[in-house]
């Protein structure tokens, strides 16, 4: 495994600049855009989210790891897409409908982003009728769903029977998180999982579909 | 007593209508309080009111307002206008929560407390992603450096101004206590990492702030409630109580108030904090649980001696087929009692 020290160290140290520059500079040695991925930025994210487990990092923390990948990521998307190479997984992200509160749904968008997966960002107060259209026109492996008001979770229940009865349900694994959402209430509303925190996320994705695919 | 205006306002005919009409406002908040026997008369936990009003300087309607954010640093001209202190017009909400206070203040058996959303908190919903913005700045990036810093800085500039002109509003129409909501200013915002380092990050976003708006308060006779119901270190607990010094401090559920005290000035009260987020699910919190946390909350309060109001802890929201569970829930928290610690014997 070749690890690219820069670019790993500019990751963990959430260095947007030096995570660009490090980048750049394995781009014109002629490394390989995914092997820099899989073996520096995706090992670099992982540490990052071992690092929250264990409460060194905090959210902002990871925020600004997620922003450094991001960064890195830009410059290689061009590349993989050229060489006729896509991420493997798909996420759809939402908040549901009527919660505009958004920056838990970000942090888990970048950090599943930073952790290798394509993600599709939805936005703020999504319809349960957008899901369904995102699902269908973009078949994602996993939808996930944020709200952060008690007032707004009966609509993660309405997207999930909108899944249903657009026969999608099947197709994709949903899971759901925010303040007032506990593993009960995914339980109760037939969602595949609930995580209270970014990191947590990124593993359920990785178990679920580690799951699926065994 | 729990902050349950928002419980007690679903109980109407038409609530999002009475939200615009400060005396049936009133009568809101008067029920609530006459329902769990308090004379504190807490308003709505409406924390969208100070962001209306502000974006409303630059011609952002109130439909537009939750979803607005700034995303590069703002002009002089707009900055001008988003902190000139003149009083600007209010919206409908505002103008309410105004009258209401008002309603209350007639009431002498009652005492009215005003509401609004902390300086940093505005800040955080004015920008599209605040944590990077305050991670940059926490770990040294100054504005001229960066535009998401400068606009952080900028955004916390005009969140006092529009905070300062709220509270004014309602000291002038009654108000003797605020009760000054800061839920970002958290862990999931402020890095401990950081703190720990010694960033000033949280003297600079939310303290000072703070302290600036204290003094108005102060100013105005008026009496500060603190509200952070948000993941918390004890340095953030301490600084609140001793620096900022509120008549009442309202901490989330996840706090233990009893270990709290020892944080606390003994003149402080403690207020909470039944994780009343969770009453909507009896799978979540079943009656007994709810039953069982506020013996426990009560006797390790008792057992400490720390002045204690029991309560939510944060605004008991409306939920939509779930009204009753959660008032009923609330009703059993509010129904349990402890024997008050046994006073010891004078000495002889």
């Amino acid at each position: 495994m070749a690890l690219n020290v820069d670019l790993y160290d500019a990751i963990l140290n959430g260095n947007a600049k030096k995570a660009h520059a490090a980048t750049e500079a394995a781009i014109a040695a002629g490394v390989e855009p995914m092997a820099l991925i899989q073996e520096s930025m995706v090992p670099a994210m992982d540490e990052v989210g071992r690092l929250f487990e264990c409460e060194e990092y905090f959210v902002p923390e990871l925020l600004l790891a997620g922003r450094a990948m991001k960064g890195a990521m830009e410059l290689l998307k061009p590349l993989l897409t050229a060489a006729g190479q896509k991420m493997a997984v798909r996420v759809v992200i939402g908040t549901v409908k009527g919660d505009l509160h958004d920056i838990g749904k970000n942090i888990v968008a970048s950090m599943l982003e930073g952790s290798g997966f394509e993600v599709i960002d939805l936005g703020t107060d999504v319809s349960p009728e957008n899901f369904v259209a995102a699902v269908e026109q973009r078949k994602p492996h996993v939808v996930c769903m944020s709200a952060l008001l008690t007032v707004t979770m009966p609509a993660m229940k309405l997207t999930i029977d909108a899944l249903q009865t657009a026969g999608l349900r099947t197709q994709v694994k949903v899971l759901i998180g925010g303040a007032p959402v506990t593993h009960q209430y995914a339980k109760e509303i037939g969602a595949d999982g609930y995580s209270e925190n970014a990191n947590g996320a990124v593993g359920l994705v990785k178990n679920l579909l580690a799951g699926e695919a065994a | 007593m729990p902050v349950g205006a928002d419980l007690i306002l679903h109980q109407e005919p038409d609530p999002e209508n009475l939200r615009n009409d400060g005396a049936a406002l009133g009568r809101v908040i008067e029920h609530t309080a006459r329902r769990w026997n308090t004379p504190l008369a807490i308003p709505l936990m409406d924390l969208r009111l100070e962001k209306i009003d502000l974006l409303a300087r630059i011609g952002v309607s109130a439909k537009d307002a939750d979803a607005y954010h700034f995303t590069v640093p703002l002009d002089d001209a707009t900055l001008a206008t988003l902190c000139d202190e003149k009083a600007g017009s209010s919206c409908p909400g505002s103008t309410a929560r105004d009258e209401a206070l008002e309603y209350i203040a007639s009431k002498p058996d009652l005492i009215s407390a005003g509401m609004a959303i902390g300086p940093f908190s505005l800040v955080t919903r004015l920008m599209a992603d605040p944590i990077t913005a305050t991670a940059m700045a926490g770990r040294g990036q100054a504005p001229e450096d960066s535009d998401d810093v400068r606009l952080l800085f900028q955004c916390l500039q005009a969140a006092e101004a529009a905070v300062h002109r709220s509270v004014r509003s309602q000291i002038h129409h009654g108000a003797r206590a605020v009760m000054i909501c800061e839920p970002a200013a958290n862990t999931s915002f402020l890095s401990p990492r950081q703190l720990k380092s010694g960033s000033s990050i949280f003297e600079r976003l939310v303290m000072e702030p703070n302290l600036r708006l204290k003094a108005v308060l102060d100013q105005g006779h008026c009496d500060l409630i603190f509200h952070d119901c948000g993941e918390l270190i004890d340095p953030m607990v301490k600084a609140f109580a001793h620096r900022l010094h509120p008549v009442i401090l309202s901490l989330g559920g996840s706090r233990k108030l009893w270990e709290d005290a020892r944080l606390v000035p003994s003149d402080v009260v403690l207020y909470g904090n039944l994780p009343t987020k969770s009453f909507y699910s009896d799978g979540a919190m079943p009656i007994e649980e709810v039953i069982r946390r506020t013996e426990d909350l009560l006797a390790n309060m008792n057992a400490c001696g720390h002045p204690h109001i029991l309560g939510s802890e944060c605004d008991v929201l409306f939920v939509p087929e779930a009204r009753d569970t959660i008032l009923k829930k609330v009703d059993a928290m509010m129904a349990v009692t402890v024997p008050a610690k046994p006073l010891l014997k004078a000495d002889s």
